[in-house]
C-alpha cells in the first residue's frame, strides 16, 4: 500500500516517527498512478506531497526517472513544475518504480471533454502556458540529462511511432499508414537547435488556480531532446481545444505561436509547421491504438483506457483523414 | 471504432466486476484513498457502457452503409472492416481519392455516433 511505503520512506528520510493522513489517488493520468497526501512528524513537521509511481500498464511505456530530471532541471525556474523532493528507479521505495513531489495547492486540470475549462481566464493562463512552452524550449536539453535523438529529430519521433505501432496495431488503419508514409516522404527542415521537448505539452497537463494563474507544468514522463516544433504543434492540437478552435481551448493560434516565440526566441518554421500539425495526429492515433492493444490482451481493464481507444481514437481519425485530403 | 465492440464489451465486463464494483463500494467511504480514484472510474466506466450500448444499436448499419458505399469501388473486399480498411489503404497507398473520400465518410460516421461536438480547427 503506498501509505506504508510513504510512511516507511518518510520516517527513514525525517528521522522520526511519522503519520500519514489525506492519502487520495487521482483518476486519471493512465502512464503514472499519482497519490496525494499529507505527512506529520512527531516534532510537528508537516508537508503535503504527491507520490506518481508506474502502473502494471499504461499507456505509454515511458523512461522513469526521465520525468523527475525534467522537473529538477525547471525547479526554482521561471518554468513553473511541482518541486522534487526524491525519485527510486526501482521498487524498494514505492512499491514500483516512482517519485515524491511537494503538492501544488489549490491547482486544478482541465479534462478532455470540459468545454470552457478556463472560464473567463482563457487568454491570461493561454498567455502563461505558451510562455512557459517557450522557456522550455529555450533550455538545454543537456541540462536536463536527455540525449541527442539518433538522427533528424523529426524522423526520430517517426521512427518512435512507427515502432510503437508496429508493435500494437491489430488492425488495418489506412489512414494512418497513409499519413505516416507522407511524414517519410516529405521530412521537415531540421531545426536551428535541438529543444527540450517535453511530449505531452497540452491542455489538461497543467494545473491553474481557477483565477488566471498557471501553477504546475505536469507529466514529463514524455520529455526527450528533439524539434520545439513537436510540442507546438501537439498543444494547438484541436483535440485539445476543447470544441473552442482556440490553441489550447485559450489562445486564438496567432496569440499562442507569438507568446511561444517570444519566450523561446525560435521562429515558427511553416514547412516544419505543417509537418509536425500531421505528426501531431499520428502520434495521438498510436497512442489511442496502444491503449485499445493493452484492453483486447487484457493487460488492463482501465475504462480510461477504454475511452482514449474509442473517443480520442475517432477524433483523429477523422481530423488526419481530412488532413491526408490537403497533402 | 479502434476497440472492436467484443472486446470492448468483454473489457467492460471485467472491469465492471473488477474495478467499478469495489470502486462503487469506496464511494460511501470519502475518507478511503481510492474514494477519488474509484469515483473518477466509476463515471468513465458509466460513459463507455453508454457507448457500447449505443454501438451495439448503431454500429452494424453504419458498418452495412459503409460496406454499401465502398462496393462499386472495392466490389466483395468493401465487406467488414478489416478487408475494406485493406483494400482501401492500398487504394490510398496509389493516390486514390475516392478511396479517401470513402475513409473520410465512415471516420465521419463514426465520430458522429459519439454525439460529441464535432472538431474545430485550431487556425
Amino acid at each position: 500500500m503506498p501509505a506504508d511505503h510513504l510512511a516507511r520512506w518518510f520516517a527513514g528520510h525525517w528521522g522520526e516517527a511519522v503519520e500519514i493522513s489525506g492519502l487520495k489517488r487521482f483518476h486519471g493520468g493512465s502512464a503514472r498512478q499519482t497519490y496525494r497526501c499529507d505527512v506529520t512528524g512527531a516534532s510537528g513537521r508537516r508537508e503535503s506531497v504527491v507520490l506518481r509511481r508506474d502502473p502494471p500498464s499504461s499507456l505509454i511505456e515511458t523512461d522513469r526517472l526521465a520525468e523527475y530530471r525534467a522537473i529538477q532541471c525547471f525547479a526554482g525556474s521561471d518554468v513553473p513544475v511541482p518541486e522534487p523532493i526524491f525519485c527510486d528507479a526501482g521498487p524498494e521505495s514505492f512499491g514500483s518504480p516512482g517519485f515524491l513531489m511537494r503538492e501544488v495547492a489549490g491547482g486544478q486540470a482541465a479534462g478532455l471533454l470540459d468545454p470552457e475549462p478556463y472560464g473567463d481566464h482563457g487568454a491570461s493562463v493561454g498567455q502563461q502556458f505558451f510562455t512557459a512552452l517557450g522557456r522550455v524550449h529555450a533550455g538545454d536539453p543537456t541540462a536536463a540529462g536527455l540525449d541527442a535523438p539518433p538522427t533528424h529529430p523529426a524522423l526520430a519521433r517517426l521512427a518512435h511511432w512507427q515502432a510503437a505501432y508496429a508493435a500494437d496495431r491489430f488492425r488495418p488503419e489506412p489512414v494512418l499508414e497513409a499519413a505516416m508514409a507522407w511524414l517519410a516522404a516529405n521530412p521537415p527542415p531540421a531545426p536551428p537547435r535541438l529543444s527540450i521537448v517535453h511530449g505531452d505539452y497540452r491542455s489538461g497537463n497543467f494545473l491553474h488556480d481557477g483565477a488566471g494563474r498557471l501553477l504546475a507544468i505536469l507529466d514529463w514522463e514524455m520529455v526527450h531532446a528533439g524539434d520545439a516544433h513537436e510540442d507546438l504543434a501537439w498543444a494547438c492540437d484541436p483535440l485539445w481545444s476543447h470544441f473552442s478552435g482556440k490553441a489550447g481551448g485559450m489562445l486564438p493560434l496567432a496569440e499562442a505561436i507569438a507568446a511561444w516565440e517570444a519566450a523561446s526566441g525560435l521562429t515558427l518554421d511553416p514547412i516544419a509547421w505543417a509537418w509536425w500539425r500531421i505528426m501531431a495526429q499520428v502520434q495521438g492515433l498510436v497512442i489511442w491504438i496502444s491503449a485499445a492493444r493493452e484492453i483486447i490482451d487484457g493487460r488492463s481493464h482501465d475504462p480510461v483506457l477504454m475511452f482514449a481507444g474509442t473517443i480520442p481514437y475517432r477524433f483523429h481519425t477523422l481530423t488526419l483523414a481530412k488532413a491526408l485530403e490537403g497533402l | 471504432m479502434s476497440l472492436p465492440l467484443p472486446a470492448l464489451l468483454n473489457a467492460v465486463a471485467t472491469a465492471l466486476a473488477n474495478e467499478v464494483a469495489p470502486a462503487l463500494q469506496l464511494l460511501g467511504q470519502p475518507e478511503a484513498p481510492d474514494a477519488n480514484y474509484a469515483g473518477g472510474t466509476a463515471g468513465t466506466a458509466a460513459m463507455i457502457l453508454m457507448l457500447a450500448a449505443a454501438e451495439a444499436a448503431h454500429g452494424p448499419a453504419r458498418e452495412a452503409a459503409a460496406a454499401d458505399a465502398a462496393r462499386p469501388l472495392l466490389g466483395e473486399a468493401a465487406t467488414g472492416r478489416d478487408a475494406r480498411h485493406a483494400a482501401l489503404g492500398a487504394a490510398l497507398a496509389t493516390g486514390n481519392r475516392a478511396a479517401l473520400a470513402l475513409l473520410i465518410a465512415e471516420a465521419e460516421a463514426a465520430y458522429a455516433a459519439l454525439g460529441l461536438p464535432p472538431p474545430v480547427p485550431v487556425t
